[in-house]
């Protein structure tokens, strides 16, 4: 029977959650089971409902699943919100009045057990103790764990949630749980890492040396992982005025000669749209990170959501040559940033990359390593590689449409910068001729750009039947094929990374070898489909469009495409 | 030596005769062969507006962009090459209207960059509206009954943010000028320069006469204020009189000094290393 077990935590922001959630997290992870881990919160730090949701696996999982074994309840609104979600043989442990003819309810004084510690604060450690006490996991693991996590805090904390811990554990020895499984000492299978995370490590790999930002949920994370890096490597992070400061800030030190990067969400990206053409016009390569939420304006703004796919391949006035990508998982975030950095370098375009709430703040166990680049590669011009440095134009007319980039003040070329539209030597001109040949120049490196797009990933893509996304729904959508095929559908699914320039190339044989495609996107109007149709003349035969803030269940993807082929 | 026509850009100039910002120009190039800073060693950073085609019409490393967002863009430059000499054309209405918080912030931050504003009192680029330095009851094509806010006042902005060099200086004064720049220039840390020009097109009451009969040397003596309350004092002194000159000087670490990573050297000279990266994720 292989193992897939979801516990949900539950309770008003402040309760300790994150706390409760983490301690089973990191025991699953060390004890070699995947873990996947999402939480989902109100946008305020106390009271209202949050929940932490993990899942632990003997096979790789990628979304969260909705069935709940074991539920946390630290209050009753958890209970009442959650309890439908229980499968059979689930039990909820609280300390809570909670009466329920059909649940199977446990009761734990979590707090009374801690103050047997001293310590009121180590009731998360008493939960996760019970948790993994019905789960099964030896107590000598957990005890481990709490070593690690405490250690640092002095003995007297560490004693105090070691005894919490074990308070917790014995609370439930003798209760018998039909979910509990058998933990072997295996080694962790991966990394666990969010996504945000792994965009901060993939731009150090792209070397990215300078990054401005303006705080905004759910792209803070990122800057907050890439600054705890910023002192062993040669890397400034500074939080800018606003977003419109923070994308002038990196077109300024890319100007100079740094890679740069900046991270927000889709009223960031919004303000950002003026210096996003500025960089367009001026061949500066920064890359932008886009960590969708719902809107517009405020909207959600601690949720989910992918509807800035469109906005982000055509915004700010005009047209000009962009990368837009949007990876899976970290590992693949990790290397699409990395290679972002690459790409706006090599091409001197803008690069953009599209995340979500849900990515860039849950857990996932890696499947393959994340790799270091051995070399950078350098894509400026110096002297030395110009005919006539005197002579230097920045914006010399070149087949590829990209031009020579010499640095400011670092040799005898002089470099000539204007965000009006300009002549060869960077001037500003009004002349017909100029305009023209600028904007073709610009647009020519289209052409070499779109060779460098990835193709679609897909997953059983011979099948009758494909399901199209886009980015961080691909976890969910791969296992809703999975669920599927084993009730018979012939069914697979496309995962698009590289949008823009959209690879037509290999878009088009792909999606046309199935009988037909369905879209699922987190937007209401699927706008990956208008772009395929926009594209390919292809059209989805129909969508599985969620738009509520909250994460795909890969259930529901199941339940929504067995619907639509019911009705055929 | 830098020689005046190192500077002298073959590039046609576009502004109206009698311009202050002719004066300006002439001022900046006089600073910059005086200090012998030769064209390559020379950032300019400029918005949008009359002012922000200055670089253009001097032969220089330059970067032109949008319209307000000139600061931001010379402090990622910082950033990236904290050694560059750069120098900010802007405006009273790039500067102080669409640009207004990254004024603030820069100050804040103490960049070391020279900040030029030419200010003429009025949109001159979009045809003469009102801008955020006019004076009450200014009437224009958009303010018919005269303009009903107060006139924002720069030098009392930046000195109550802790602005370490502060000074006025008038287009048509060029000497002067040309000395404040170099001041400014040579300042550790950030130095704003606001520059009294006529904009002959558009502004009738400041012209290059009324300015003249007012402005007088407040460094005369041969003193220049480290004292905020004096500071305030010329700073908020306009009409009759109008001081132009070093209004406050005091020296403090600067945005990049504060920056330890920095101390390694500039950043755009620094190796990529692939060990440290291995290092960080053989760790996770």
């Amino acid at each position: 029977m292989a193992i897939d077990i979801t516990i949900v935590i539950g309770g008003q922001a402040g309760q300790g959650i994150l706390t409760v959630g983490e301690l089973i997290t990191l025991a699953g992870q060390k004890s070699g089971f995947y873990i996947f881990a999402n939480n989902e919160f109100e946008s305020r730090i106390r009271g209202g409902h949050s929940f932490y949701q993990i899942r632990i696996s003997d096979h790789p999982v990628e979304a969260p699943d909705s069935n709940v074994h074991l539920l946390v309840a630290l209050n009753p609104e958890t209970f009442h919100i959650h309890k439908t979600k229980l499968t059979s043989g689930g039990i909820v442990l609280t300390e809570d009045a909670v009466n329920s003819a059909t649940e199977q309810i446990l009761k734990v004084p979590f707090n009374d057990l801690a103050e047997k510690t001293g310590s009121k604060i180590t009731a998360n450690a008493v939960a996760a103790g019970a948790c993994l006490s019905l789960l099964g996991a030896p107590l000598e693991r957990f005890k481990e764990i709490i070593t690690e996590q405490f250690h640092e805090k002095g003995t007297e904390i560490l004693n105090k949630n070691l005894m919490a811990a074990e308070l917790g554990y014995q609370a439930v020895k003798t209760e018998s749980f039909k979910w509990s499984f058998k933990w072997n000492p295996d080694p962790p299978k991966g990394v666990l890492i969010d996504g945000a995370k792994a965009i901060a490590l993939g731009a150090i790999a792209g070397d990215c040396r300078m990054a401005a930002f303006y705080p905004m949920s759910p792209a803070t994370g990122i800057l907050v992982h890439l600054t705890s890096f910023s002192d062993d490597f040669p890397l400034v992070v500074e939080q800018a005025e606003d977003e419109i400061a923070a994308i002038n800030m990196a077109i300024g030190a890319s100007f100079a000669g740094v890679r740069s990067f900046t991270a927000t969400s889709g009223g960031g990206f919004c303000l950002m749209t003026e210096g996003l053409g500025l960089a367009g016009i001026t061949e500066t390569p920064i890359v932008i990170v886009d960590a969708q939420r719902p809107g517009p304006a405020t909207g959600l703004p601690t949720r989910t959501a992918q509807g800035d796919l469109l906005f982000s391949i055509h915004a700010a006035q005009d047209e000009f040559p962009r990368f837009v990508f949007a990876p899976s998982t970290p590992v693949e975030a990790y290397e699409t940033t990395a290679r972002a950095f690459n790409l706006a370098d090599k091409y001197q375009v803008p690069a953009i990359i599209l995340v979500d709430k849900y990515f860039t703040d849950s857990l996932f166990t890696t499947t393959r390593p994340f790799q270091a680049p051995d070399v950078i590669q350098n894509f400026t011009a110096t002297d030395e590689d110009i005919a006539d440095p005197k002579a230097y134009q920045r914006y010399l007319l070149t087949d590829s449409g990209v031009s020579p980039r010499a640095l400011p003040c670092v040799g005898q070329s002089l470099v000539v910068v204007s965000g009006n539209e300009h002549r060869e030597d960077g001037h500003i001109s009004e002349a017909v001729t100029d305009r023209i040949s600028m904007v073709d120049k610009r647009n020519a490196k289209t052409h070499s750009m779109i060779k460098e797009m990835n193709p679609p990933k897909a997953y059983n893509g011979e099948s009758e039947l494909l399901l199209v996304g886009w980015g961080s729904t691909q976890g969910a959508i791969k296992e809703s094929i999975d669920l599927l095929r084993s009730q018979g559908v012939d069914i697979g699914c496309l995962i698009f990374t590289d949008l823009w320039p959209f690879p037509y190339d290999t878009s088009y044989p792909a999606l046309s070898k199935a009988k037909r495609f369905f879209m699922v996107e987190q937007n209401r109007s699927s706008q990956l489909g208008s772009l395929i149709r926009e594209q390919t003349g292809l059209t989805a035969s129909g969508s599985v469009l969620k738009y509520d803030g909250r994460p795909f269940y890969p259930s529901e993807i199941v339940e929504a495409i067995t619907r639509i082929n019911r009705k055929r | 030596m830098v020689d005046l026509k190192d500077y002298k850009s073959l590039y046609e100039n576009k502004w109206c005769p009698g311009c202050g910002n002719f004066g300006i120009l002439a001022a900046l190039k006089d600073a910059l062969v005086k200090m012998d800073i030769p064209p390559q060693n020379l950032l300019v950073i400029s918005g949008i507006g009359q002012a922000g085609k200055t670089p253009h019409f001097l032969n220089c490393n330059m970067f032109h962009g949008l319209h307000g967002r000139a600061l931001p863009v010379a402090t990622g430059a910082k950033i990236a090459n904290h050694g560059l000499t750069v120098v900010v054309n802007s405006g009273d209405g790039d500067c102080y209207g669409e640009g207004g918080n990254h004024f603030l912030h820069a100050i804040r931050r103490n960049v070391d960059i020279t900040l030029l504003v030419h200010d003429n009192r009025i949109y001159g680029l979009t045809k003469g509206q009102a801008s955020p330095t006019s004076d009450l009851g200014t009437v224009t094509k958009i303010q018919p009954h005269g303009v009903i806010s107060q006139p924002f006042n720069p030098l009392a902005v930046a000195l109550s943010l802790g602005a370490g060099f502060v000074a006025r200086a008038f287009s048509g004064k060029i000497d002067h000028l040309s000395q404040l720049i170099q001041e400014g220039i040579k300042f550790k840390g950030f130095s704003l320069i606001d520059i009294l020009q006529p904009c002959v097109s558009f502004n009738f009451v400041n012209t290059h006469d009324w300015y003249n009969q007012r402005v007088y040397d407040l460094n005369q003596a041969g003193s220049v204020p480290d004292n905020i309350d004096e500071a305030m004092k010329y700073a908020t002194q306009w009409g009759e009189k109008i001081p132009i000159g070093i209004i406050y000087k005091k020296e403090k670490p600067t945005f990049t000094d504060r920056i330890d990573v920095l101390r390694q050297g500039p950043l755009n000279s620094r190796v990529y290393d692939s060990k440290r990266l291995k290092t960080l994720l053989s760790k996770l």
